[in-house]
């Protein structure tokens, strides 16, 4: 081998090295995210937001204080509102307590909101805000400011979040999502099937939604 | 000046493949054991630039780096002052980067703290006087 091939020939070993473990890792990372048929054995219960009776449902599993849930709240409402008739978001709670001290608190705080009709309202206020309580010592106070916003009941609402009925409601979820292997957030399944990866913005939600939509037909 | 541009080529290959991995995890859970704050740093606005992800862009500097260390170390072409060039507005942007996880956005996220360990070992080795130069003559 010539002085001059050498150097070439090391570089593009070692960049397609470099890229097979980038490319493992990567995949490493995001499979344990679902489970390992990718399917969600049924759906149901949650929390729905859109035409009840719209044909495709989206199912996330998500933690309130998760930054790529966060991420993704604005794009999953773009999507429903992109498809008023066809698309409904079925929420359950995903609270990952090891890495988010206050996810199973803001799972409360949306489910006692929930107890006066007003779970979506802080559901988008507690991702809305989500940079606002997340580096908080004590979200109580905050989590009850909330509450005062959107002109909930504070007492009932406090007595909500300690109660055993809206506990139940998270573990449930928590027991359906376990069930479905999920073990990172959010994890979305269309009509029962994972995906994954998760899709990279709203049109990429819409491409599959458009493709069940023509699949039905 | 060999053993100098090896050490580059060697930072420069693992920060491929930290670039690499985090432009492939956009968009997805990254895990992060080590320094907790991952998923805040690589979603907060910082984490691109006019819509380009800042991995990717790290990615091409480490892929240009990674290109002329080698090309010194078979002394095809003497290119470590073109390095050090590369790699000044490269830590400068790192300290800023560093500035803005421990004030700003009040989390660190381990795989860009490793890329900022692998920019200063490459601006610090790229900047290292030159042993070959000359002293002055004793009068």
């Amino acid at each position: 081998m010539s002085n001059k091939t050498k150097p070439i020939v090391v570089i593009v070993i070692a960049v397609l090295a470099a890229a097979g473990i980038a490319l493992y890792l990567s995949r490493q990372s995001a499979a344990p995210r679902t489970g390992a048929d990718g399917s969600l054995a049924s759906s149901g219960g949650g929390h729905v937001r859109g035409n009840s009776a719209a044909p495709v449902t989206l199912v996330e599993f998500g933690d309130f204080q998760c930054p790529s849930c966060g991420y993704y709240h604005p794009i999953v409402d773009e999507l429903v509102r992109r498809y008023p008739d066809k698309v409904k978001l079925e929420f359950h709670h995903y609270p990952l307590v090891q890495m988010h001290a206050h996810a199973l608190d803001a799972a409360m705080a949306a489910e006692a909101a929930g107890n006066q009709g007003k779970y979506w309202e802080m559901h988008d206020m507690l991702y809305d805000h989500q940079k606002e309580w997340d580096r908080l010592l004590n979200t109580d106070a905050q989590f009850l400011a909330y509450a005062g916003s959107l002109g909930l009941d504070a007492n009932k609402f406090l007595r909500d979040m300690k109660s055993t009925d809206v506990q139940n409601r998270i573990l449930e979820d928590i027991q359906r999502g376990s069930a479905a292997k999920v073990s990172g957030t959010p994890t979305f399944f269309i009509d029962g099937q994972a995906l994954n990866p998760t899709p990279n913005g709203v049109d990429e939600f819409a491409a599959i939604v458009n493709n069940k939509l023509q699949a039905s037909k | 000046m060999k053993q100098r541009a090896t050490l580059i080529c060697a930072a420069a290959f693992l920060g491929m493949i930290d670039a690499l991995y985090l432009t492939l995890m956009r968009g997805l859970h990254v895990p992060c054991s080590v320094s907790g704050g991952c998923n805040e740093v690589l979603t907060s606005p910082y984490a691109e630039v006019f819509g380009v992800p800042l991995s990717a862009i790290g990615l091409a500097f480490y892929f240009t780096v990674f290109i002329l260390a080698v090309l010194e170390v078979f002394e095809v072409a003497h290119l470590v002052r073109w390095i050090f060039w590369l790699a000044l507005p490269g830590f400068l942007i790192t300290l800023v980067l560093i500035y803005l996880q421990a004030f700003v956005i009040r989390h660190f996220c381990q795989y860009c703290l490793l890329s900022a360990t692998l920019v200063t070992i490459i601006f610090v080795t790229s900047a290292w006087p030159h042993q070959s130069r000359q002293l002055p003559q004793p009068r």
